[in-house]
């Protein structure tokens, strides 16, 4: 809006004194040079201002400096008596260049206005003693002029301070919008994962409740061990140990030790580092096989940086088919079941 | 009829000397305890410093492992059978590189000792589940170059305790399991440090005709 204002100020206002008193200007070729240099300013700032960026800083110190000078020559090119009056059409015009070029900086813009103000009543001053009517006027001119720009300067910071605010406030509700977005999905995430990671449990206390799942028999009992030994294996996921996998492989012997069968467990190699949802794949081949084994089992885990080896072997049968990440291998014979479960480290 | 086997039990608990000594009386044919004590100077001394196997705690008394008098037994030549409460697969292997013969852990049961003592007595290595373990994932620099085949048969050892059980997964014979895993040993006892059980072992793989002359 400003470069609008300065622009048209320049062409509207400033052109026709120009024109009008062309011949009476000492050179007449100073006040053009110092107009067309203004003019050129103004329509270096426009490349920045139209495309909503700020001037850069050797930008807004150059043009600064080059429309200061501009003024001065085109004030010292004046006639004499013309000090503020309708020939000195720059005074007017320059503070309308320096609120363009130094808006986003309000103390230099003040030094430039009152250089600006400093240097244009330092000429006037030195271009002869001026008669008392003609300082009342050039008073009144200045006052005029610099408190109307002067205005417009702190009404620039007013809308710019509001703008601000207005645009953190925005940002500020959007990221709680985010935030809340978040929580609802991890929210329903958890949801489902739990009743995934129940497994077996759900179905089997709906069917427990409603009749359909006699605990007498067998096979109930076997699907109670299996999700026994399931949230027990869920619930050591979430603890914080240093080897995970061996911590959520025990977790799985615990429930089968309680039912009486002898597991006995055996670990070889250093801690490999593995992701939750490999670990929940890698145990369930053990949780199957110690669920349906009748009297004894033996676990492995055995672990090289290439490779992580989950093994049973139970006295059941048990089937369970792997993943993509995790395939599972079995094998039986003589009433033993051998299950084993890969998974290779990135 | 060759002559019974014999051996010294090293270990400072009484219960376990005696369990020991139970055990190995129990095998077919019985293996007779001819020392114990809880030092080792009973494998040095009396009846103990003649006995055919030492069967040995690696943690007298202490939580350090008592390196140091398994590499004296081994260096004097004697068949020594590592009995350790800890499954660990450092000290395991450590154990086989000073010249033990066998490194069985104490929750393995009667069979795998009366096994090893005997194994020991013929200069013979013999590989628990565990041990197979720790040879399975032991990732050292300077560890023998092991056939795939080898590599599977001990890890399937290792998980399964039954050389039956690996022989018919992997369609082969309980007897090739045994030589897989022994052949296994001789590679481990060619490198490393020299022990005169090692080179005791090695000798008697040539004569079982595990491995050729070639192959040294």
């Amino acid at each position: 809006m400003l470069l609008g204002v300065t622009g048209i100020i320049q062409l509207g206002l400033g052109i026709a004194p120009l024109l009008r008193h062309h011949s009476s200007y000492r050179p007449p070729v100073a006040a053009d040079l110092a107009y067309v240099t203004l003019a050129g300013v103004t329509a270096l700032c426009a490349l920045w201002v139209l495309r909503r960026k700020p001037l850069p800083r050797s930008m807004a110190a150059g043009g600064t400096l080059v429309v200061l000078a501009a003024s001065s020559a085109a004030t010292a090119a004046l006639p004499p008596d013309a000090f503020f009056r309708e020939p000195h059409w720059s005074f007017g015009l320059v503070g309308w260049h320096l609120l363009v070029l130094l808006a986003d900086r309000p103390p230099a813009l003040l030094t430039a206005l009152a250089a600006h103000t400093a240097a244009s009543v330092t000429q006037f001053l030195l271009g002869g003693a001026p008669t008392r009517t003609e300082l009342g006027d050039a008073a009144i001119v200045l006052f005029g002029v610099t408190v109307f720009q002067l205005a417009i300067a702190g009404l620039i910071r007013l809308l710019d301070r509001r703008a601000g605010e207005a645009a953190a406030a925005a940002a500020e509700r959007e990221r709680l919008a985010i935030r809340a977005a978040l929580a609802a999905q991890a929210g329903r995430d958890l949801r489902t994962g739990f009743a995934e990671q129940l497994g077996a449990t759900l179905p089997l206390l709906a069917g427990l409740a409603d009749g359909t799942v006699d605990p007498r028999t067998p096979d109930a009992r076997a699907r109670c061990a299996l999700a026994a030994a399931q949230l027990r294996r869920l619930f050591a996921e979430n603890d914080d140990v240093p080897d995970p996998l061996v911590h959520e492989v025990t977790a799985c012997l615990d429930v089968a030790g309680r039912r009486g069968i002898v597991v006995t467990l055996a670990v070889s190699g250093d801690v490999v580092d593995v992701p939750a949802p490999a670990r929940r794949d890698l145990t369930a081949p053990v949780l199957t096989a110690l669920a349906a084994a009748r009297t004894r089992a033996r676990v492995s885990v055995l672990r090289t940086p290439e490779l992580v080896r989950v093994a049973v072997v139970a006295d059941g049968s048990a089937e369970v088919t792997g993943s993509a990440a995790v395939p599972v291998t079995s094998h039986s014979r003589d009433g033993q079941t051998w299950m084993e479960a890969r998974w290779r480290p990135e | 009829m060759a002559t019974r086997v014999t051996a010294v039990v090293v270990d400072d608990h009484p219960a376990v000397r005696a369990g020991v000594t139970y055990w190995l009386a129990g095998g077919d044919p019985p293996i007779d305890v001819v020392a114990e004590g809880e030092d080792v100077k009973a494998a040095w001394l009396g009846a103990g410093a003649d006995a055919d196997v030492v069967i040995f705690d690696l943690h007298l008394g202490g939580p350090a492992p008592a390196f140091g008098d398994l590499r004296r037994l081994a260096e004097a030549g004697r068949r020594v059978v590592v009995y350790s409460m800890r499954a660990d697969d450092e000290v395991a292997l450590q154990c086989l590189e000073l010249g033990a013969l066998c490194y069985l852990t104490k929750a393995e049961g009667a069979g795998h000792l009366v096994e090893a003592t005997r194994a020991a007595a013929q200069d013979r290595p013999y590989t628990p589940p565990s041990l197979a373990g720790a040879l399975a994932g032991d990732r050292s620099e300077t560890r023998p170059a092991l056939s795939a085949r080898e590599a599977e048969v001990l890890v399937e050892w290792f998980q399964s305790e039954s050389k039956e059980f690996v022989a018919h997964r992997l369609g082969i014979s309980a007897s090739t399991v045994n030589s897989h895993l022994e052949r296994i040993r001789v590679k481990y006892a060619r490198i490393g440090r020299e022990a005169p059980t090692k080179a005791a072992l090695v000798a008697r793989a040539i004569q079982d005709g595990l491995i050729g002359i070639d192959d040294l």
